[in-house]
């Protein structure tokens, strides 16, 4: 299939859908100390409601998905690790699930037990840090101090079994790299035992502590159509009562074996979130006390050869967050040709731009990190015209376009 | 105006004295809030810490002046000077070392409360004269959260002074050798801490200054000097605030005798002293625990709750006067 | 439905105020680190053959292989490389040492490797034979 090289075709879409002044706009970002990473709101106000949030995203695109075209497979995997610090094992662990659909390799048991485990911890420890910046954007800086400080109960243990604290490196392809460490196991089921009692402490004082609860409560209102219109994912799926679990529609890892429940919410607000995550909390560490308790014995990795078959594959995992989605096509080389990665704060953004509306600005931190962003996985490149305030985007075939025009422009027609 | 006196209304226990206290109470805050919540708090300078507020102080005026350009200079500049003095001079009608003030008069209550709306208003005009939008909105925030925690601070005050039918400090502490007032109107004393948590946006009342929401509410454009000053003024507003307490309602400096070797006024300072610290300590601890909360829910809770509140509580002491409990003084 | 209260938090807060803090002072404490901690690269030169497998599958672009002499097998003469390492854009992820088939890499537990020099992060001990 031959494709004329021709000017490509922009598709416009407006920056607004109303008018606004200056008086009524806030802009919220890209630096704020509300924000961890760095995106740009505009609020438009009325007196002290939000109307509408304008979002403008990109701030951190590094052009992953282009650098992966260019790197061997392996080599990959330590770079999609890198793509989020506190969802940095589902990155890898997804992306080797993708590669490994593509190869006739089958994953070791014991391996996909040390997976989940693995995965389970990190989950943990995104529920707690969620959890204190929750107390923090409240004003609450005990809850986010004390809960900060058990968070460094798994952190110790994530080291412990893999030598670093954030990027875990423990995926291979077709396996994983280490083994659990001699010994482990009673001190794991220990910490897990702490780390229960300590949740269900903070599931105590959210409940009760009366300033927390007139944070939370009735903030950020969701509708069950809303949220399957905008195809909400993870507990912002969860909290509504929608049952959408990856590990329990579509188990991969070892979540078949392991018995763990579902958490659903009914009533839409920041505080059934906060109740969510804790019970996610709680159920994580009892599965990996029964998965530590239940490890298979055998081989943990097989060691495949650098060159992966043709073919494409797609997978998704449950993060801390949401469900994360790869797709990975290999043209049998030893480098990939297409990755694409879609993180689950890019589908959760439209959820928090409608649950915004009709807030006041001492909500906006609250709602926006209610969604739990990482903005540095999600980000996209859009276009903006400063001048006529105007912001697009391209399609893949495009963008191809404009490359063919721009470095073979005696190819282009005028 | 003797030596003596103006060196006591210069060092201590005037205006130097109260600067350290100010700073003294600074770092308390910070210790206690930090050994609360499981970490340390300052460490490195000084032993445990405690010049750490000093060394924050002198770091500020140390660094630049940024005035935004929309802003009116000569109120960014000159207002934070008239804001310090506020609790500063009020700081000189309270006893401390002695049953009479520094420079007390007969109707500096008066002058005090006159001073407590003058600071809010300067604030306010602070706040309005750095026009960006985060300010604008601390702003309205802030003459909200005036309007509400006004009159039930008020309305405490007022009380004590009613009750000890004085209007000078030196006379409401005069009339507490027999009984401390907060055993006698102890919703009054707690309608006035919460009411004064609100006058120094300590949590949950901090939301003009809101650090997550609003950047730094009032204090955005403020750098260098101006801030300086600004988060002196702050902590000596809270030592003001709690020694105003200590004075209309646990009695200021007097307490039992502890013996005749020790010399008056230092028995007076020391009773003074820890009265202040236990009712800074009171504020710590609620500052620490508490959540914030959004301005309409501060607003109800004010009108609706504490101005009725110390209204019954204002009712019930006039009924105990009209019953003829006697009075020591 | 619970009871609500203010200040639900203030029996915890006074138990942690005389428990021990959670901070560890780091600089004047010595911090316990795990036997498997990633830390700064170290080669033993004497187990070191040169396969360049290490080059090959270091993520970062860490290891460049240098000339070190010749060696003669039968009649034609081989080239003898030797890595050396730029530990500065090292990203601590152990590929090389699972890889190398003669165990001569380690990752020790040195991680304060802040240096206002370079040239301190360049790792040359293979060469030295």
């Amino acid at each position: 299939m031959s494709v004329e090289p021709t000017q490509p075709k922009v598709r416009e879409e407006s920056a607004g859908l109303m008018k606004y002044s200056a008086e009524n706009l806030v802009p919220f970002g890209p630096i704020h100390p509300a924000l961890k990473e760095p995106e740009y709101f505009k609020l438009i106000l009325e007196g002290e409601r939000i109307v509408q949030v304008i979002p403008r995203i990109g701030y951190v695109h590094r052009g992953l998905e282009k650098a992966a075209e260019t790197r061997p497979w392996v080599q990959n995997m330590y770079m999609f690790e890198r793509t989020c610090g506190i969802c940095s094992f589902v990155h890898s662990l997804c992306y080797g699930q993708a590669v490994e659909g593509l190869t006739i390799y089958e994953v070791p048991r014991r391996a996909k037990f040390i997976r989940l485990i693995i995965a389970e911890m990190e989950r943990i420890h995104s529920h707690l840090l969620w959890v204190g910046l929750m107390g923090h954007w409240a004003g609450f800086e005990t809850l986010f101090m004390w809960v900060w400080r058990d968070r460094e109960i798994v952190l110790d243990l994530v080291e412990a079994i893999s030598g670093n604290r954030v990027h875990k490196s423990m995926n291979a392809f077709v396996g994983v790299r280490r083994d659990m460490p001699e010994g482990m196991e009673d001190r794991i089921v220990e910490r897990m035992k702490f780390l229960v009692d300590r949740a269900r402490y903070y599931k105590e004082i959210i409940d009760t502590e009366e300033t927390m609860l007139e944070r939370t409560e009735k903030v950020g209102k969701l509708s069950q159509e809303t949220a399957e219109k905008l195809c909400a994912v993870g507990p912002m799926a969860r909290y509504v009562g929608l049952q959408k679990d990856v590990r329990l529609n579509d188990p991969y890892a070892a979540y078949d074996e392991v018995p763990f429940d579902i958490i659903i919410r009914n009533e839409a607000d920041v505080h059934a979130l906060l109740q969510l995550r804790l019970d996610e909390l709680v159920a994580s560490a009892n599965m990996i006390s029964y998965a530590v308790q239940h490890l298979p014995e055998g081989p943990i990795r097989v060691k495949i050869p650098p060159i992966i078959p043709a073919g494409e594959h797609a997978t998704h995992c449950e993060a801390p967050r949401g469900e994360i989605f790869y797709y990975v096509k290999s043209g049998g080389g030893r480098t990939p040709e297409r990755v694409k990665v879609r993180t689950p704060t890019l589908a959760n953004l439209p959820v928090a731009l409608e649950i915004l509306k009709g807030q006041t600005i001492a909500d906006v931190p609250i709602v926006l990190t209610a969604i739990d962003p990482c903005f540095g996985c999600m980000d996209r490149m859009s276009f903006l015209d400063t001048e006529t305030n105007r912001q697009w985007t391209w399609s893949g075939e495009e963008l191809r376009q404009y490359g063919i025009n721009h470095y073979f422009p005696e190819r282009a027609k005028k | 105006m003797t030596v003596t006196e103006i060196l006591e209304a210069i060092i201590f226990p005037g205006v130097l004295f109260t600067i350290a206290m100010g700073f003294l109470f600074d770092w308390l805050d910070r210790k206690t809030a930090a050994r609360m919540q499981g970490r340390i708090g300052p460490k490195i300078t000084g032993p445990s810490g405690i010049l750490q507020p000093l060394a924050d102080f002198l770091k500020l005026l140390f660094k630049e002046e940024i005035i935004p350009s929309h802003a009116d200079k000569v109120i960014f500049l000159f207002a934070p000077a008239l804001y310090f003095l506020a609790p500063l001079l009020s700081m000189l009608f309270i006893p401390i070392i002695a049953l009479t003030p520094t420079a007390g008069f007969d109707f500096d209550l008066l002058v005090i409360l006159f001073l407590l709306a003058f600071a809010a208003f300067v604030v306010a005009v602070l706040s309005y004269s750095s026009a960006s939008s985060f300010t604008t909105i601390a702003t309205g925030r802030l003459v909200l959260q005036y309007v509400s925690y006004e009159i039930p601070l008020v309305l405490a005050i007022v009380t004590a002074a009613i009750y000890s039918r004085s209007l000078s400090v030196e006379g409401i502490v005069g009339s507490q050798t027999g009984l401390w007032n907060v055993f006698v109107m102890p919703f009054a004393f707690v309608v006035y801490v919460i009411a004064l948590m609100a006058e120094l946006e300590k949590p949950p009342f901090d939301i003009p200054s809101a650090k997550t929401e609003i950047v730094a509410g009032w204090l955005t454009e403020f750098s260098g000097r101006a801030l300086a000053f600004l988060k002196l003024t702050k902590e000596v507003g809270y030592v003001f605030g709690a020694a105003l307490a200590v004075s209309l309602f646990l009695g200021g400096p007097l307490g039992p005798q502890m013996g005749a070797a020790i010399p008056a006024a230092l028995q007076y300072f020391i009773y003074f002293m820890v009265k202040l610290l236990a009712v800074g300590f009171l504020i710590f601890v609620l500052k620490t625990a508490l959540a914030r909360v959004k301005i309409a829910q501060a607003t109800e809770l004010f009108w609706k709750v504490l101005t009725p509140v110390s209204l019954a509580q204002l009712a019930l002491v006039l009924i105990l006067i009209q019953g003829g409990i006697p009075l020591a003084a | 439905m619970p009871r609500r209260k203010t200040g639900a938090a203030i029996p915890e807060m006074f138990r942690t105020l005389i428990e021990k803090p959670g901070t560890q002072v780091y600089p004047y404490e010595k911090v316990n680190l795990p036997q498997r901690f990633r830390g700064k690269l170290d080669i033993d030169p004497a187990k070191c053959t040169g396969c360049q497998v290490c080059a090959m599958v270091c993520p970062a672009s860490v290891i460049t292989m240098v000339d070190f002499g010749t060696r003669k097998v039968g009649d034609r003469v081989l080239p003898v490389k030797r890595p050396v390492f730029e530990l500065a854009t090292c990203i601590f992820c152990g590929e090389c040492v699972d890889n190398c088939a003669f165990n001569a890499l380690e990752m020790t537990k040195q991680f304060e490797l802040a240096t206002p020099h370079k040239e301190d992060l360049v790792m040359k001990k293979a060469l030295a034979r």
